[in-house]
């Protein structure tokens, strides 16, 4: 299991994995722990959020990903 | 000891016609928590000023009565105020003095607020609530009614509350006065500064009533007039320009608000003042040039103290500065002091009176020191079985004011008491009294509104 991801120090620009299975680049990070601002990247379930601008609670997130 | 008050009891406590003011009003619990849901739900309340929220995203957060709320302008410019409190569960979505943010997270739940309001963020949205949850419905509650008078931002929780302008009535004279550049200008002032805060043991209404026109209490401040703090190194504030004027107490009983002033000679001329340095001098030497062109005969009145129902006073010149008086139980008050200045003034002339307005107020302040004193003790000395009995005197005055005054063509709205010769009045306080006591007994601004009727004060 990945560790737990500290979102004060998500910067814009990083991409994150989400427990859906989607992955998404943060767009801005409000910096209050609990919410990020992200664009959706891939989205095996919902293809149709590709794109789209969406805010990700914090235990929705899986992972910071590396390039 | 516990006692219950109908509304027809308030004409008991506050007897207007025998200048007489029951101790329960200010120490009793029921009576504390009736002036909540009585006055602060339905009065246009001192909120902020415009400067402190100048960029998208800025907030600051205040209160209105003991409800703590947020002053934000959103990502469109526009200035809002929300009750600080999640529709979810009540905990506070912001918990900072100020600052600036993109939303407003409650950190119980996540339930996240834009800056205006929105509900945007609800965790879980799509398989706890499978997005069934009209989010439209749950936003911050807004106030229904909001103004913008030339940066400050007032507030009421009543929808059907009067304009604002037409709450303050005759009063936006001396408004304007606080609120306008020295020279006369239109509005043009800025906050300087933060916010000083701090906690006095004492009821909320014992300073609102200092500040709306107690010259009585000067002998309070005899120490710090000795030291001599003033921005000329005399007395605690400049007194040159109050040469040969008349010494006014106006009243407003009908609305509750009221100021004492200084009436100038109609040959009087701009006079030397802040000569503690040079620049601050001419600065304000010049203003008082442009403002008598600007204004002629009301360029007369030299404005001192005031306060408008329930709880906001100010200094309109020295130190200029409003005070809130937030409520926080019937022994208890939180005091916010803003400290005000021309945006345009030059950086010498705020410094100047930045130092000048640390010195003068606050907890470590030398002016307020005096009458903290006074407050505190006075409440408490008031709390116990037997001093509550008694009532407060408040007759100085009486019989004396008019309201027809008029001075060289100078015609003032408002209850005018002439305390020149007397040195002192308690009109200012009657009024004040008397208009808690249509609050306090009124259904609704239908009651509340009585010079739509030409009623009096009650």
């Amino acid at each position: 299991m990945a560790d737990i991801v500290n979102l004060f120090e998500v910067e814009p620009g990083q991409k994150v994995g989400l427990y859906s299975g989607a992955t998404a680049e943060v767009v801005s990070n409000p910096r209050d722990g609990v919410w990020l601002f992200v664009r959706y990247l891939t989205s095996p379930d919902d293809p149709d959020q590709v794109g789209e601008e969406d805010m990700v609670f914090a235990q929705d997130v899986l992972e910071l990903m590396t390039d | 000891m516990a006692i219950t008050f109908q509304p027809s009891s308030y004409s008991g406590l506050v007897d207007r016609d025998n200048g007489m003011v029951s101790r329960e009003i200010f120490v009793n619990s029921d009576i504390y928590a009736e002036e909540q849901e009585r006055i602060f739900t339905r009065a246009w309340l001192f909120v902020g000023h415009e400067s402190q929220v100048s960029k998208p995203g800025d907030f600051f957060v205040s209160s209105m009565g003991e409800e703590s709320v947020i002053l934000c302008r959103d990502r469109q410019g526009e200035i809002h105020v929300f009750l600080n409190s999640c529709m979810h569960r009540g905990m506070k979505v912001c918990r900072y003095d100020e600052g600036n943010t993109p939303i407003f997270t409650c950190p119980y739940h996540g339930w996240s607020f834009a800056t205006d309001g929105a509900l945007v963020g609800v965790p879980f949205y799509k398989d706890a609530y499978h997005e069934e949850l009209d989010k439209s419905q749950w936003g911050l509650i807004r106030v229904p009614r909001m103004v913008n008078y030339k940066g400050g931002i007032w507030a009421t929780w009543d929808a059907n509350a009067p304009d604002f302008l037409e709450y303050i009535g005759g009063f936006r004279t001396y408004l304007d006065i606080l609120f306008d550049g020295w020279d006369g200008s239109e509005g043009g002032t800025e906050i300087i500064g933060g916010i000083e805060k701090w906690m006095v043991p004492s009821n909320w209404k014992f300073p609102a009533e200092n500040f709306i026109g107690d010259r009585y209490h000067n002998i309070s401040h005899r120490s710090v007039d000795l030291v001599g703090i003033g921005p000329s190194g005399q007395g605690r504030r400049d007194n040159s320009e109050r040469e040969g004027a008349k010494s006014l107490d106006v009243s407003f009983p009908e609305r509750g608000h009221g100021t004492v002033m200084f009436l100038r000679p109609e040959d009087a001329q701009p006079v030397p003042s802040y000569q503690n340095d040079p620049i601050v001098s001419e600065y304000f030497y010049q203003c008082e040039i442009a403002r008598k062109e600007r204004q002629g005969q009301l360029w007369r009145i030299l404005a001192g103290p005031g306060t408008i129902f329930p709880n906001m006073s100010y200094l309109p010149r020295q130190p200029r500065s409003i005070a809130v008086w937030h409520p926080r139980g019937p022994d208890q008050t939180e005091v916010w002091r803003w400290f005000l200045v021309d945006a345009s003034a030059p950086p010498e002339v705020k410094e100047f009176l930045r130092q000048y307005y640390i010195r003068y107020s606050g907890p470590a302040g030398l002016t307020e020191q005096d009458d903290m004193e006074n407050w505190n003790y006075a409440h408490a000395a008031s709390r116990g079985a037997m001093a509550r009995r008694y009532d407060y005197n408040y007759q100085m005055g009486m019989g004396y004011a008019v309201t027809d005054f008029e001075d060289g063509g100078l015609k003032l709205d408002g209850t005018v008491l002439d305390t020149t010769k007397a040195r002192a009045g308690e009109q200012n306080q009657r009024g004040f009294y008397s208009r808690w006591r249509e609050f306090m007994a009124a259904r609704d601004w239908d009651g509340l509104a009585t010079w739509r009727n030409n009623g009096s004060a009650c």
